[in-house]
Formats: structure tokens, sequence, C-alpha cells
């Protein structure tokens, strides 16, 4: 029955060229497609039953009087109370699952890199290798398009297990790595992890997904998945560029201010 | 009267229903400059690069005013509108327990409203850090200006008249009912009336509460909201504390319009009464611990005791939908306006619905959560009840408020401007939020593929617009020409006790009260021959008819 | 009355006990408790629990059921006086006006002069509004 269905449509319209772009993407795509089935099915009943009651239900001309009096129908009431909690405890599970599994930390990660979300741009602080990626903010041409100079990329090699360590150096900013199917937020004052296995290489697209400010429309990224060759080759260009050490909590803006501090210790929330 | 009068009478009124009318008006005026607002940014996101707001710190205070507009001084004071205007009659009152507490109630919204608002007076502008404020953000740090001071403080008092009124409604439902008029023989839209002032009086004092704080960080240099301190997420949990029942407190009483309305256009009671009201109570509670659901993407939320109660709320909602479903089926249903609308609403909620439950799971939550997916979900949702259903309530109450009836064609002409404008509006900004667009975004690339979607909502939204002009031409046009109405229930089958007395009410609203036996008293006496329910008198009445006939 | 008092004693006990589970929940999955929350949910029981603690009180000092909760009352077996209503009153815009020009004061600053020059009036309308019915043509 849904061989009908183009590839877009089996995914639920999820953006993505293939599938498995990451170990975590089929398994989110698998949830959400099963969850607007039902959901639709759902909705489909419900908008059925209305509008066979508005058609069939209808006072016709000349008609006079009451219809019964019905005020309740303990069965059915218990009917349609009962199945939402089973489906809705269904879709609890699955759901639990799925998030555990996204959300958890690897042991030892091959890579691990520091994103620094700033106003308007970002960051990228590869760790292992002692270098580091500065961005500047987007700029746009005259017909609307980025200028890909401008455009700030993070590099990642395909097959590896990434730790992404997020930080904010201002406000809150959010890490939306769009066909990853995943975001997570950057609050200042708190270190926040995202971990994953890109499996396909390609250019994703990245966004800021919350509200930094004038310029937050403009604070766009590109994650760039590559072969191991490659991605050693750009850590080499940046060492050779001078781009060694990394640009850490020291670069904040703000800090003569009180209260705005990192914490000492680490939250332990999360 | 003398000229000049009227206004006097209004602004010292302690009559609950001009209080109510005051409510109305002021929270129309809001939605109509809050919906202008929503179609220059619109128009702003016709096309990649546009400027048609010149500058982005312009279009971050457009958005932020368009959300706190709409759900602070439309939505919210529009349920203390109607629940003023009509729950006292319903309970067979004569005014609600504290009256002068209710005028001023009215006037610290009023007031608060304007204050929050006259940021657009000010040369750095309104508030621009969204209508959730999140700190650092909405610190004097990164937005100075006497707009933001304007905003939090104007919208506390704001606050305070809300929290007032919820006192007020909630002492007048359980201490000035009719003799007969029993909890359990209430009207649904009084239940959900009650319910709502509840969950007020246990959240807005706690929007006060963090708002307070925001001043005191702003103004007097506080730390409650410092970095050092996890301010950032504090901030968060107080403000979604109060942010997400607030959205029941803005769906609850309009689910008590539509469910007036059902039962007297199916000419049958509302269906499972009492489950409606163990469902509305099972939604207010549920809604005081999901508030989390806004933060599954900060990593510091504890994601599966938020996603098992957000996902529970979705049964006792269900369970609303099919009691409606229920109260038509059967029925004898015919399709004047106020059906017309509420059917609008039922189609609309039923999809919003279904969004959030997508939305509850934190998994699929990670990627859809702040793109205009979650804009389309609660668009659908609130949209879809509180304006909907507000039409529904205009057109049906009107001749009990005005002694007139608004014309049913102008009302149809917009009802179909509205829905088709609302659905080509919102519908299409499900993709685009899956797609690619965060929301909050003044423009966007040309790469991302999303322009004729973002093209198509723009349109849509044009006529969604244009939809008001039919609704106002219609209120002129009744109240210079439309003829009075002369009897108290004009609707012919109106189940509740308002439509027991005149149209417009006495100033203590009833002259007489019929005998209350069942939720619809009005019903029971305009149809006793179903109602099997006789009125006092009745039976000296038909003694006395035998008498002469013998 | 009795479903009042149900309906408050429902929501207390939801509350107390969801937020013992919130709080449990936390420090098992995360090692500390979610202060913001935790004591949200259980002070709203606090305040469910207050009023109906209160109602209970009330409903047992009533001797019987109220007229409106009894299921066979007519309406002439009420009370015919319901209370004193105020016909119309200045002092609630001037209270709201005042409170208002104070809040105005603190958000614009310049050391809230107009907080100052307002908090008179303030003082005025609470007065006026308290004796409202006790002074004037109204006195005793």
């Amino acid at each position: 029955m849904l061989a009908g269905c183009t590839p877009e449509q089996l995914r639920g319209f999820l953006p993505g060229d293939e599938p498995g772009i990451t170990n975590h993407t089929d398994g989110i795509t698998g949830l959400w497609v099963t969850s607007w089935i039902v959901l639709l099915i759902v909705g489909v009943i419900t908008w059925g039953l209305t509008i066979w009651a508005v058609i069939a239900y209808r006072r016709r001309k000349g008609q006079t009087g009451l219809p019964v009096q019905l005020r309740y129908n303990m069965p059915i009431e218990t009917f349609f109370t009962a199945v939402p909690v089973v489906l809705v405890l269904g879709f609890f599970a699955f759901t639990a699952v799925e998030q555990q599994s996204i959300e958890k930390r690897a042991e030892n990660p091959d890579v691990t890199i520091e994103v620094m979300g700033k106003r308007w741009a970002w960051d990228f602080n590869y760790l292992d290798e002692d270098v580091y990626f500065s961005g500047v903010q987007v700029e746009t041409d005259e017909s609307g398009s980025a200028k890909p100079e401008t455009m700030p990329t993070l590099y990642l090699p395909v097959g590896k297990e990434v730790e992404l360590r997020l930080e904010s150096r201002d406000v809150n900013h959010s890490f939306w790595i769009v066909e990853f199917l995943y975001k997570k937020d950057m609050i200042p004052g708190k270190t926040n992890y995202m971990t994953f296995v890109p499996q396909k290489t390609g250019t994703y697209m990245g966004k800021c997904a919350e509200l930094c400010g004038e310029y937050h429309s403009m604070m766009l990224f590109e994650v760039k998945v590559v072969e191991q060759d490659e991605y050693d080759a750009y850590i080499e260009s940046l060492r050779a560029a001078g781009n060694t050490g990394s640009l850490g909590k020291e670069y904040d803006p703000n800090q003569n201010l009180p209260g705005n501090k990192v914490p000492s210790e680490e939250s332990t929330e999360g | 009267m003398k000229k000049g009068n009227t206004l006097v009478s209004w602004i010292t009124s302690t009559d609950h229903k001009v209080i109510g009318y005051m409510y109305l008006i002021t929270s129309f005026i809001y939605f109509l400059i809050g919906g202008l607002m929503a179609l220059v940014i619109r128009a702003q996101l016709f096309a990649p690069g546009l400027e048609i707001v010149a500058t982005k710190e312009q279009y971050n205070q457009l958005f932020t005013m368009h959300g706190t507009i709409m759900l602070l001084m439309f939505a919210t004071p529009l349920f203390a509108g109607f629940a003023n205007v009509i729950m006292p009659l319903q309970i067979g009152a004569p005014d609600v327990a504290f009256p002068r507490l209710n005028a001023f109630a009215y006037w610290l919204y009023s007031f608060g409203s304007l204050i929050a608002v006259a940021g657009f007076l000010t040369p750095q502008g309104a508030a621009s850090f969204g209508w959730f404020a999140y700190t650092p953000l909405s610190t004097t740090t990164f937005s100075p200006g006497v707009g933001g001071n304007l905003w939090v403080l104007g919208l506390a008092i704001g606050g305070f008249g809300t929290i007032l009124g919820g006192v007020n409604f909630i002492t007048t439902i359980i201490t000035m009912r009719a003799p007969g008029m029993t909890m359990w023989r209430m009207s649904i839209f009084t239940w959900n009336t009650l319910i709502t002032s509840i969950l007020v009086i246990l959240v807005f004092p706690i929007l006060a509460a963090a708002f307070f704080g925001l001043a005191i960080d702003r103004i007097f240099g506080g730390h409650i909201y410092g970095i050092e301190t996890g301010g950032p997420i504090l901030w968060q949990h107080l403000f979604w504390f109060f942010g997400h029942p607030e959205v029941y407190i803005i769906a609850l009483p309009f689910f008590g319009i539509v469910s007036e309305i059902f039962p007297v256009f199916s000419r049958k009671p509302i269906f499972g009464y009492k489950t409606l009201v163990y469902a509305t109570i099972a939604i207010a509670a549920l809604s005081m611990t999901v508030w989390a659901h806004h933060m599954y993407v900060t990593g510091s939320v504890l994601l599966p005791f938020f996603a098992l109660m957000t996902m529970l709320i979705a049964v006792p909602t269900g369970v609303k939908i099919f009691n409606w479903i229920g109260t038509m089926w059967r029925g004898s249903i015919t399709f004047e306006t106020p059906m017309l609308w509420s059917l609008g609403f039922l189609i609309s909620f039923i999809f919003g619905g279904l969004t959030g439950v997508i939305l509850a799971s934190p998994a699929l939550d990670f990627h859809i959560s702040d793109t205009y997916f979650v804009v389309a979900h609660f668009h659908y949702v609130i949209f879809g009840t509180v304006v909907f259903a507000m039409f529904a309530g205009f057109f049906f109450w009107w001749p009990k408020w005005t002694g007139k009836m608004l014309n049913e064609r102008l009302g149809k002409i917009q009802f179909w401007m509205l829905f088709i404008g609302f659905h080509a509006t919102f519908l299409v900004q499900h993709w685009l939020g899956v797609m690619a667009m965060p929301r909050r975004y003044y423009t966007y690339l040309p790469e991302d593929g999303i322009t004729w979607m973002n093209q198509v909502s723009t349109v849509g939204s044009m006529l969604l617009g244009a939809s008001m002009i039919p609704f106002l031409l219609n209120v002129w046009i009744t109240a210079r020409n439309a003829p009075k109405v002369t009897v108290d229930d004009p609707w012919g089958f109106g189940r509740s006790l308002e439509w027991a007395t005149s149209c417009p009410p006495p100033r203590h609203n009833f002259t007489s009260i019929p005998r209350i036996r069942t939720e619809s008293p009005a019903f029971d006496l305009n149809h006793p021959e179903v109602s099997g329910i006789r009125q006092p008198g009745d039976e000296e009445r038909e003694h006395e008819l035998a008498e002469k006939k013998a | 009355m009795k479903s009042n008092v149900v309906l408050m004693t429902i929501l207390t006990c939801y509350f107390v006990v969801l937020g013992t589970v919130y709080t449990v929940w936390n420090l098992i999955d995360h090692g500390n408790v979610e202060w913001a929350g935790s004591t949200a949910i259980i002070l709203s029981g606090g305040l469910t629990g207050f009023i109906a603690y209160y109602l209970a009180k009330t409903r047992k000092a009533q001797g019987g059921e109220l007229i409106e909760d009894r299921l066979d009352s007519d309406i002439d077996d009420g009370d015919p006086e319901l209370g004193e209503f105020s016909p119309w009153s200045w002092w609630p815009i001037v209270l709201a006006g005042a409170a208002s020009l104070v809040v105005l004061g603190l958000a614009l600053g310049f050391n809230f002069w107009i907080s100052f020059l307002s908090i008179p009036l303030l003082i005025v309308a609470v007065v006026g509004w308290t004796y409202e019915y006790y002074r004037g043509y109204f006195a005793r």
C-alpha cells in the first residue's frame, strides 16, 4: 500500500536525502512516521464521526419536535476514555526508549568538540587536536543567499562517535543540525552535550533555534561530514593558519558584570 | 440620559454585564492590534531578503508584542469578559460577589496593558525579547531600554487584575447560586469558569513573582536570574509553570462556550455532562504538571515525567471531543452561525490536538522544538479554540446582550473567509517547521527551499485579516438597523438560565427565575412536554382551568 | 458545598502526590532536587488545601445543606434579600489608576518621581473605597 509513496513522504517529510544520516535518525524517523499514522487514523475517525453527525442528523425541512434527550451512555464513555489511555501509554513507552538512546552520553567519544554559541555566530574548539575555528555572522548577497565565505562550518569525520559540548558566551542559543533531527540549547553557565555517530558524508544545514537578539536569523552554520583524511587535512589547515589552542570561556563578553561568571562547579542538572 | 452620561456610567459601573462588555470590547481591540502586527510579520516573511520591517530589532518587537497582546491582552481578558457577562446569569445571581473588585480588576487590566504597549512610544521601542522573556536576553545587559521595564511591570499589574477576577468568579459560584442550582446542575460554561478561575489563582501569582523578580534585576540591580546561580533555567521553570496552565486558562472557557452551543442547535442536552466535568478537572490538574515540555531541549529537565504527563492530557481532551460529537449524535441539527463557528472550532482543534501529541514526545520534539511546527500547533489549538469560539459566543449571545440579532448572511461570509484564511495560513507552517524554519526568524535563505510555503502562509493571512471586515460591518449594521428581539429566547431551544430573562436583562438580571431541576432550566420552562418539569403554580393554574370548564 | 470541598480535596491530593513523585524521580534520575518545580507543585497543593479546609469547616458549621444545594428547592425558598450590591463607584478606576501610576514610575525610573507622587493618591483611594458605604449619604 505504501509503494506509491515517494521516499520523502515515507520519511514523513523529515529533512535529509537518505536514511541513516546519524545513528539516531532512523529511530526518530520510524517513531515519527508510526506516530503520524496512528494519529491520523484517530483524526480521520474523529473528523469522520463529526462530519457524519453533521450530515445524518441535520434537521430536515418541516421537521418539528425534539429528538430523544439522551444525556449519557456509560459504556461508550468508558470506551472512549480507556482506548486513548492505552494508546498514550504505548506511545510513551516507545518514546522513552528512543529518547534514552538519543540522550545517552558516550564513555569514550572518538571526537570531542566544544561549540561556543555567541551573538551571532559559532566558535568550534577541536579539543582533541587543540585547534579552533572562530566563526563570524553570516552575510547575505543581494538575492538573499548566504555568502559562502561567511558561513561557519563544522567538520566531522564519518563513522566516528562524536561528542559536542555546547556552551554559550552570552544569552541562550540553540544548536540545531537540521538533517540530524536534533537540537540542544546552549545555556550560559551550563554545559550541554550532544552524542552521535555521523554515518553519511555530506553537507548539512545548521541554525540557531533560540531567540538571541537582533541577528538571530543570521546565526547559521554548516556541518560537513567527511572521510577521515579530509578531516585531518582540515585540522592541519587550521593549525597552519595559526588557530592553535582553543577559545575558551575567557573570551566571553561581560565578564566584569556581577552574576555573569561561569559557576565554579559544573551543573549536575540535565 | 444626558449626553456624556454614558461614558461616566460605564467607567463607574459595578454591573457585571457592563464590566463584561468593557472587557469584551477592549480585548477585541487588542485582538485587532495584535492581528495587524501578525500581518506585518507575514508580509516581511513573504520572500527571502525582504526589508518590509525596517530593522531586525523592530521585527523582534513585533513578534514579542504580538504574542504578549494575543495571550495576555486578548485571550485571557476575553475569558474574564465572557465569564462576567454570562456566568451570573447562568447561576441565577443578581451580580458577582464583589462588584467593585470586578471593576477594579478590569481597570488594572486596561491600564497595565497600556503600560506594557507604551513601550512602542519610547525611543528604544517596545520589549523585543520574545513573549517568554528568557533571561539573560531580557536582562538590561542585553535588552536595555525602558520598553522592557514597561513590559514587565505592566503585565505584572495586569496579572493582578486577572487574579482578582478569578477570586470574584470562584466566590460567586460557590456562594451566589439560586435555590435548586446545585453544582451538578450548573451549565458547563459555568463549571469551566470555576475551574479556569482556580487555575488563575494558582498560577498568576507565580507569573507576578517571576516578573517582579525580573523587574528587580532590571531596575534595582538584583541577581535573581544571575547566570552564576542557574538563573536562566530558573526563569524558564517559573515562566512555564505559569505559561502552560495559562494556555488552558485560555482554552477551557471557550470549550465551555461551545458546550453551550452544541446542545442548543442539536436540540439535545450536552452528552456526558458528568464526564465532561471530570475531564475538565483532569485537564486542569494535569496542566499544572506538564510545564517543562516547553524545556525539553534545555537538557535540564526530567524528560520521562513530563512526557508522560503531557501525553496523558490528550485523554480527557479526547473525552471532551467525543462528548461534543455525542451531543450532536441523533440530534436535530441546524446551522445558524453559532453552530457553524462551533463546528469550525471542532474541526480545527482536533488537528491541533494531534500535533500536540507529537510534540509531547521528547524524541520527536528535539527536532521540531522552536520551529514553525510549534507555531502551527499552538495557532491551531489557541486560535482554533479562542477565536472560533469567541465568534460563536458573540453570535449566540449578541441578542441577550444588546437585544438584537447579528446578521446571519454576513456572519456566514465572515466564517468562510476566516476558516479558509486560517487553514491557508497555518496548515503549511507544519511543513515549514519540520523542514527548516525556526521561530522568530526575520528572514530566511532562498536555498532553504521554503519560500513558496511562506508565500502561501502570507496570502492566507491576508484573507484571514480581511475576514474581520464583514464582522465589523455586521456589528455596525446591526446596531443601526436590526429589529429588536422581543422574546427571552430568540433561538427557541436555549437551555441555560440566561435564556429565561429578557434580552437584554434588567439591572440585577431577573424579575423571576423558573424552577431549577436539571442543567437546562430555561429549556425545561419552555418545553414542559419534553422535560416533564412543572413550574410552581402550575397545579393551581390547572385546577382553576378545570374548575372553569366544569 | 460538598462538591466544592471534594473538588479542592482531589486537587490537593493530586498536587501532594505528584509533587512527591516529581521530587523523588528527580533525585533518582539526576541526584538533586529540582527546586522550582517541586516547590511550586507542593505549594499549589497548599493553596487548594487551604481552600478545601476552609470550605469543609464552613460546611460543618452550616447545619444542613444550603438552599442552593438542595435538589428540591424552589426559588421562593431562598432568602428574599441577597446582600448589598454597590450601584456604581468611582473608586475602582481611581485605585487602579493610582496603582498603575506607581508601577509606571518604577518602570520609567528617574528616582521614581511618578511613584512617589502617586502613593498619596493610592492611600486616598484605598481609604475612600473602604469607607465608601459608611460615610456621607450612607453614614448612619
